[in-house]
């Protein structure tokens, strides 16, 4: 009779612990670097429990994935950094590496609005419209009108009588968006990534400067990967600029690409772009690790910054011809999208991941290390309400919104 | 297998450590091409990690002496609080 009136008490409270104990972030790929915050130093090729505080628990509204090193922000402006800390870009004031999500203690007096992570660099905007970086500043990446890397976060003085609405930081570069739709862009100048050089032995900035060549209509984001750079506009027009995501010409100046489409999410790698537009799924360039046929062009890479008179290469037809569409999902639609160097993710409304691309380090979640061509569906537990889905250079994250 | 990817020395940095260029793997390491292979006229830089490599382009003359990389290495990173 005891056990009897113990497991008629029990499903409440059990139903109570298992949404307690349930799973609801996820993380995959290579971890030497701690990168997949699961408290260890391995590459795993399945999703394991990403180590957030319980506290995070549907409150997760972005995970920036960078290099080797990822940053979480939530709905209240809390900022969690893991991974390689090699140069500062974790922002708690050394240089360890540590595998498993810590939150920013410097920045708890702030309301954080929007965080971006480079390859070993790391940017946090907030409400008050303050840019705050750390990492690695040795392209100038950090705009702080040196080369120095810092290991807490430093706010960028250039931007105190301004005020920040987004930032997208790329390998050595950083782009951000002011409230006023003005674009500036920072760090290595090499591929035209951070705009036009005033002269060609310019290889970098360490001081922001505005880029120009937009129409007047509003800028809603900026998109920074690799060496290359992306805005789109409020009509869903793309701008790209920076290395050549088509053709061999890089180019220093915003050049609209597809505008026949009118897209609403834009995700960069190191060589391709993946595009949302109309609830399809497009991608431009190649993943270049299974470009493998094709011989490797020759001495050409540093006479490519002369990119002026490039843009022929960019116009809407040729463009066209390089995009390739993604065969939709039975039944299910593309919410959200996002890319590593060179492999690639989304999820569906249905809550579904799925990955494809480069597969070395498991960074597709399937179990093994092969690569796939077409999207394939990640193994996780099925979401009763949004997921998001994130990038690093070798790793994924996907976390339950709510 | 071809190259992933053709970098310039001048966009590779010098690791005191490594005693070596260096430059991002997409895995998320660094590819790597020390001085030694450098002077021996190697040009293929390696990822540690992954199967990935660089095609490196250089001036064979600029290392075939040289006992110090002859590139300016960007300043160290220096933690600055």
């Amino acid at each position: 009779m005891e056990a009897a009136a113990a497991a008629a008490a029990a499903p409440e409270e059990r139903r109570r612990e298992e949404e307690e104990e349930a799973e609801w972030a996820w993380s995959w790929g290579a971890g030497t670097d701690g990168q997949l915050g699961n408290g260890g130093f391995d590459d795993h090729h399945l999703p394991q429990p990403l180590l957030l505080p319980t506290r995070c628990r549907g409150r997760v509204s972005l995970v920036a994935g960078g290099g080797a090193h990822a940053i979480a922000l939530t709905s209240d402006g809390e900022v969690f950094t893991w991974g390689r800390g090699t140069h500062g870009q974790l922002g708690h004031g050394n240089l360890d590496s540590i595998p498993h999500p810590k939150f920013v203690k410097f920045l708890e007096n702030h309301k954080v609005t929007c965080v971006s992570a480079g390859w070993n660099h790391s940017g946090f905007a907030t409400d008050s419209g303050k840019l705050f970086m750390c990492g690695d500043g040795s392209f100038g990446q950090l705009g702080t009108g040196d080369n120095h890397s810092r290991n807490l976060p430093f706010e960028v003085a250039y931007f105190t009588a301004r005020h920040i609405e987004k930032l997208a930081l790329g390998m050595r570069h950083s782009l951000v968006l002011l409230k006023d739709n003005s674009v500036y862009g920072f760090g290595s100048a090499r591929r035209g990534q951070v705009g036009k050089c005033a002269s060609r032995n310019e290889k970098s900035h360490n001081v922001p400067r505005l880029i120009d060549g937009f129409s007047d209509f509003k800028i809603v984001n900026i998109y920074a990967n690799g060496d290359h750079s992306a805005a789109l506009d409020e009509y869903g027009h793309l701008y790209i600029w920076g290395r050549a995501l088509i053709g061999e010409h890089d180019n220093d100046q915003p050049c609209v690409v597809l505008p026949s489409l009118s897209i609403s999410q834009v995700a960069l790698g190191w060589h391709h772009a993946l595009i949302l537009s109309a609830g399809e799924l497009f991608t431009i360039g190649v993943y270049r690790h299974q470009n493998c046929d094709l011989p490797a062009p020759r001495n050409v890479v540093g006479q490519q910054s002369n990119t002026s008179g490039a843009s022929s290469s960019h116009d809407g037809s040729s463009s066209l011809s390089a995009t390739k569409k993604i065969p939709c999902i039975d039944g299910e639609q593309v919410l959200q999208i996002a890319s590593g160097t060179e492999h690639s993710a989304f999820v569906t409304d249905k809550g579904t991941v799925f990955t494809w691309g480069w597969g070395e380090h498991g960074q597709l979640g399937l179990g093994d290390t092969s690569d796939q061509v077409v999207p394939q569906r990640v193994n996780i537990a099925v979401s009763s309400g949004p997921r998001g889905v994130y990038c690093g250079s070798g790793f994924t994250v996907a976390v339950d919104l709510d | 297998m071809s190259a992933y990817d053709e970098v310039e020395i001048e966009d590779m940095e010098w690791n005191a450590e490594l005693k070596a260029y260096t430059y991002p793997c997409p895995c998320g390491d660094l590819f790597q091409i020390t001085l030694e292979d450098l002077r021996l006229g190697e040009e293929i830089a390696r990822c540690p990690s992954c199967s990935l490599f660089l095609t490196v382009v250089y001036n064979a003359e600029d290392f075939a002496d040289a006992k110090e990389p002859p590139h300016k290495p960007g300043p160290s990173p220096v933690a600055v609080a």
